[in-house]
């Protein structure tokens, strides 16, 4: 009965009310605005419905969520007049014990487009609207009201009163934005459907809180988390299916949320993204989805891991360093249980051991940085042609070009032909090494799991891929049962040794591939090149023995010749910020169209000649340069302005390293982009404007 | 999200309910097609339900939540009524589960929940008392009212809203597509269920606030 109450007298309150353009209910105080003061026959405007609701309650959007209802307006209009549908502005989740909400807290704007007939005749024009919506808290009232909003009609339209106008601005800018890159879905075969937006470039590190608000009930399910994995290529958001009993639709609709965290600050941006079913895309390993609905628990994340560990083992990278296993294994075969046990128990150590060194890693990084991406390792040009030269190394050993007689003593390999445990030891940390390369596209998704979790998950789901790498032979080496099995040593072995240096071989031009991926085509010349040297080097150290000069000359020059392999990976360096141009992507991102490329001597030129110049620092990565663009820099009517006022406009692009660039933010104090700087006529400072503009921001600064 | 709105009751917890959110999330509403989830509750009367022991039976699920708006539009309307006598005459269980948490609103004492029986002159088979929500957490349940049908074969075969319109005007009732009593007409007569899986509309299901 005490909810009663309340409702009665809302509806009261709201029943006789005629004429008015604000209702005050019990819960939401509702208030129809306009931009303009007058209208002009066939000239639209806009009208909005300004909820302001009480703290701790919430109004809904198009999609509310588990439950609730979206705000609905019946107007009621002239001939010939029409309304458009309600814009609606960005959403927030609500989780009210379990049940995931869509909708608006504190105060919102929804928008609406009315365009009067180009005949439109009379003094005024009268607005009549009923809305009613749903408010709630952990409580739902549901409310209404009739407003009606009497507009004189003028030759000219007129904007409404600054304060009207600010509201309307804020509202615009709560709109989400039409999506400037494309995105598509796929459907696992558990029908779970994964997001992928193609939002090349983007800095993984500078982006949190992804969350895409399915636009309708039915293909997606709202949940309480998504664990959208962002990295250069773009944002992948694993969702759960939702409830409708229908195929997966032709496009998936829905606004993607996310922050960005930019030199001064945060900043929540909103795309409108409507994603093309691609039925191409099958999204594999239920882990992706799971991991995403936060329904995999540590265990099963650890008996996953463990079994990728297992078939880790399968996968070619491992198989060289096992087949040099069980080469020792077979070796050892004759000798006591004793030393194979304790053969084992090292391989395991070694490989553990790699494994927690890489898990600290992790860990640290992500501390230092807050996030990172598994297969982060492979973003650096360097380690690729590290991975690479160990590979063929590797190969040319099991091909027979060198044996291992202590002599390359301190390379990683020849401490793992070494016998005994310590030998045992470095083999196991030998295939983890080798191992890494399979892991990345193979494990993502548990070790996608891992790196999104406290550090002690991390480390434990990390270790557990260690196990189940090491696993197979462990139990070998302790089980007599299984050793019966093994077959005996004989001149197979060499044959059977041999033979695996190929899928060595194949690895190493894999992995000058991704080199090439990385740094351009110039990354195979150093390759190839140090891969010569390297063989070079080798030739050298195998002719001959002992201490004559003639030795220690040859070991000099091999010295000379791997240094100078090494050498290529420093060459290497400052490959990486061309890198992103070289696959289009970054580039493309930045448009110079109507603007000059930024450089101190244009600037002081310009400023010299007292003429207004305004700066935009912008990168391609940089997700709130570009909103700021599409909403105010490249409107018609700030395009207009930034023309009429004789601007000079010039844009720094910052998407690479540019020593210019940065050494003018450091001047100014910034860290990073955005930066827009507006020279006034003849000013001799500029103005620094915010991070966030709006287009009447620009051109109040324009008129000023 | 920056503007997770937390509810007054579970300020007073601070950090704890919020770590805790995730042990409240819902599991997975069940599939239609797929076997029932089992329970078993007791009801207003005193008598204990189990749905393993229905089996033969069709059944229907309500959640309930007596101060919803949308319960009571549909209470008002006398079309929860009739659509239980309905069902009853066909030999079909209707369970009417009163699932909100103690102290929240919805919750009902066994007396409570006769006496609102009495009141809007409701004819389920049963009132389920499930202060503990365990019934809405096992199918899911996100809003009062929400609707589900199990078959004789202990088959979920119908999932979402009482009808096709969500509001909370009685208006509307008429109008609707009633879904429940369409999908009921389906079973009874041995043919699939046509609109199996519905948006379920209605005030948001009042789960417990801690996890206990």
């Amino acid at each position: 009965m005490k909810r009663l109450l309340p409702l009665l007298l809302v509806l009261f309150a709201a029943g006789p009310a005629f004429g008015q353009t604000v209702v005050q209910a019990e819960n939401v105080r509702a208030e129809l605005l306009a931009d303009v003061a007058a209208v002009k026959a066939g000239e639209p405007f806009w009208v909005g419905l300004r909820q302001t609701i009480r703290p701790k309650w919430h109004t809904y959007w198009k999609n509310p969520g588990e439950s609730g209802l979206p705000t609905e307006i019946k107007w009621t209009l002239p001939a010939g007049v029409t309304a458009d549908p309600i814009v609606w502005p960005t959403p927030n989740l609500f989780n009210i014990g379990g049940v995931i909400n869509y909708g608006y807290q504190d105060e919102t704007v929804l928008l609406v487009r009315i365009t009067p007939p180009a005949d439109l005749s009379g003094s005024s024009l009268k607005l009549a609207a009923e809305a009613n919506w749903l408010v709630c808290e952990d409580v739902c009232i549901p409310e209404d009201g009739k407003f009606e909003l009497s507009l004189p009609i003028a030759a000219a339209a007129t904007p409404a009163s600054p304060v009207t106008r600010a509201i309307f601005d804020k509202a615009r800018r709560n709109v989400p934005m039409e999506s400037p890159w494309p995105a598509r879905y796929g459907v696992a075969k558990s029908g779970d459907p994964t997001l992928i937006v193609e939002a090349r470039g983007l800095k993984p590190d500078t982006i949190r809180d992804v969350y895409f608000f399915p636009a309708e009930w039915g293909p997606v399910a709202s949940l309480a988390k998504q664990s959208a994995q962002v990295t250069a290529d773009g944002i992948r958001i694993p969702l759960k299916k939702g409830d409708a009993k229908t195929t997966p639709p032709e496009r998936l609709a829905g606004t993607l949320v996310l922050t960005e965290k930019t030199a001064d600050g945060e900043i929540r941006q909103a795309f409108d993204v409507s994603a093309k079913l691609d039925p191409t895309f099958v999204p594999t390993s239920s882990l992706a989805a799971a991991a995403g609905n936060e329904q995999l628990s540590l265990v099963q994340a650890l008996l996953f891991a463990l079994l990728g560990g297992l078939i880790l083992n399968l996968m070619p990278c491992v198989f060289p360093v096992l087949a040099m296993k069980a080469a020792a294994l077979a070796r050892l075969a004759g000798q006591g249980r004793r030393e194979m046990r304790r053969d084992g128990l090292a391989y395991t150590a070694g490989v553990l051991v790699s494994f927690a060194v890489m898990a600290a890693i992790v860990v640290a990084i992500r501390a230092s940085v807050g996030e990172v991406s598994w297969g982060f390792q492979f973003q650096s040009p360097v380690f690729s042609l590290l991975i690479a030269y160990l590979f063929f190394v590797v190969g040319l050993n099991l091909s027979g070009v060198y044996e291992i007689g202590g002599r390359f003593a301190g390379v990683g390999q020849g401490l793992a032909a070494r016998g005994g445990t310590v030998g045992s030891f470095f083999t196991g940390a030998l295939a983890v090494i080798v191992a890494t390369p399979c892991t990345a596209p193979f494990m993502a998704a548990a070790l996608g799991f891992a790196l999104s979790q406290p550090a002690p998950q991390t480390v434990a789901v990390l270790l557990a891929v260690g196990l189940g790498l090491a696993l197979p032979y462990l139990l070998l080496s302790i089980t007599p049962a299984l050793q019966r099995l093994m077959p005996r040593p004989g001149p197979w072995m060499d044959r059977l040794r041999q033979f695996l240096a190929f899928p060595m071989y194949a690895s190493a031009v894999w992995m000058i591939w991704v080199l090439t991926q990385q740094t351009g085509a110039d990354g195979v010349i150093y390759a190839l090149g140090g891969m010569i040297l390297i063989a070079f080097a080798v030739w050298l150290l195998r002719i001959g023995s002992g201490a004559s000069p003639a030795t220690w000359l040859r070991r000099g020059l091999a010295a000379v010749a791997v240094l100078l392999a090494f050498a290529a990976a420093l060459k290497l360096e400052d490959g990486p910020a061309t890198a992103a141009s070289a696959s289009g992507g970054a580039a493309a991102g930045v448009n110079f169209d109507g603007w000059e490329r930024f450089s101190r001597d244009r600037l002081n030129q310009a400023v010299a000649a007292g003429k207004p110049v305004f700066v935009d620092f912008t990168a391609a990565w940089c997700i709130t340069c570009l909103v700021n663009e599409r909403v105010a820099l490249e409107t018609a009517a700030t395009r207009h302005a930034f023309e009429q006022a004789g601007v000079v406009k010039l844009k720094g692009d910052w998407t690479n390293r540019d020593a210019e660039i940065t050494s003018l933010l450091k001047d100014l104090g910034r860290a990073g982009v955005p930066l827009y700087l507006f020279w006034a006529p003849g000013a001799e400072r500029p103005k620094i404007l915010p991070q966030v503009l709006t287009e009447a921001m620009i051109l109040s600064e324009l008129s000023r | 999200m920056s503007n997770i709105v937390v509810a007054r009751r579970s300020l007073m917890l601070g950090g704890a309910a919020v770590a805790l959110m995730p042990a409240l999330a819902l599991a997975a509403s069940p599939d239609v097609g797929k076997p029932a989830p089992l329970f078993t509750a007791v009801d207003s009367n005193g008598k204990s339900w189990s749905l393993a022991e229905l089996k033969g039976k069709v059944v229907v699920i309500e959640t309930t939540n007596h101060d919803c708006p949308y319960v009571r539009k549909h209470y008002t309307a006398k079309n929860m009524q009739t659509q239980q006598r309905e069902a009853a005459a066909k030999g079909v269980v209707w369970l009417t589960s009163a699932s909100s948490a103690t102290g929240e609103e919805g919750y009902v004492t066994a007396s409570q929940a006769n006496e609102l029986t009495r009141s809007r002159d409701a004819a389920p088979a049963a009132v389920l008392l499930d202060p503990q929500s365990r019934i809405a957490r096992a199918y899911g349940a996100t809003v009062t009212p929400h609707m589900y049908i199990i078959d004789a074969s202990g088959i979920l075969v119908y999932k979402g809203g009482i009808d096709s319109i969500p509001s909370s005007d009685i208006a509307d009732i008429p109008k609707a597509k009633q879904y429940v009593r369409i999908g009921l007409g389906e079973v009874l007569a041995g043919k699939p269920v046509s609109d199996s899986s519905t948006r379920a509309y209605g005030c948001s299901l009042k789960y417990p606030r801690t996890s206990t």
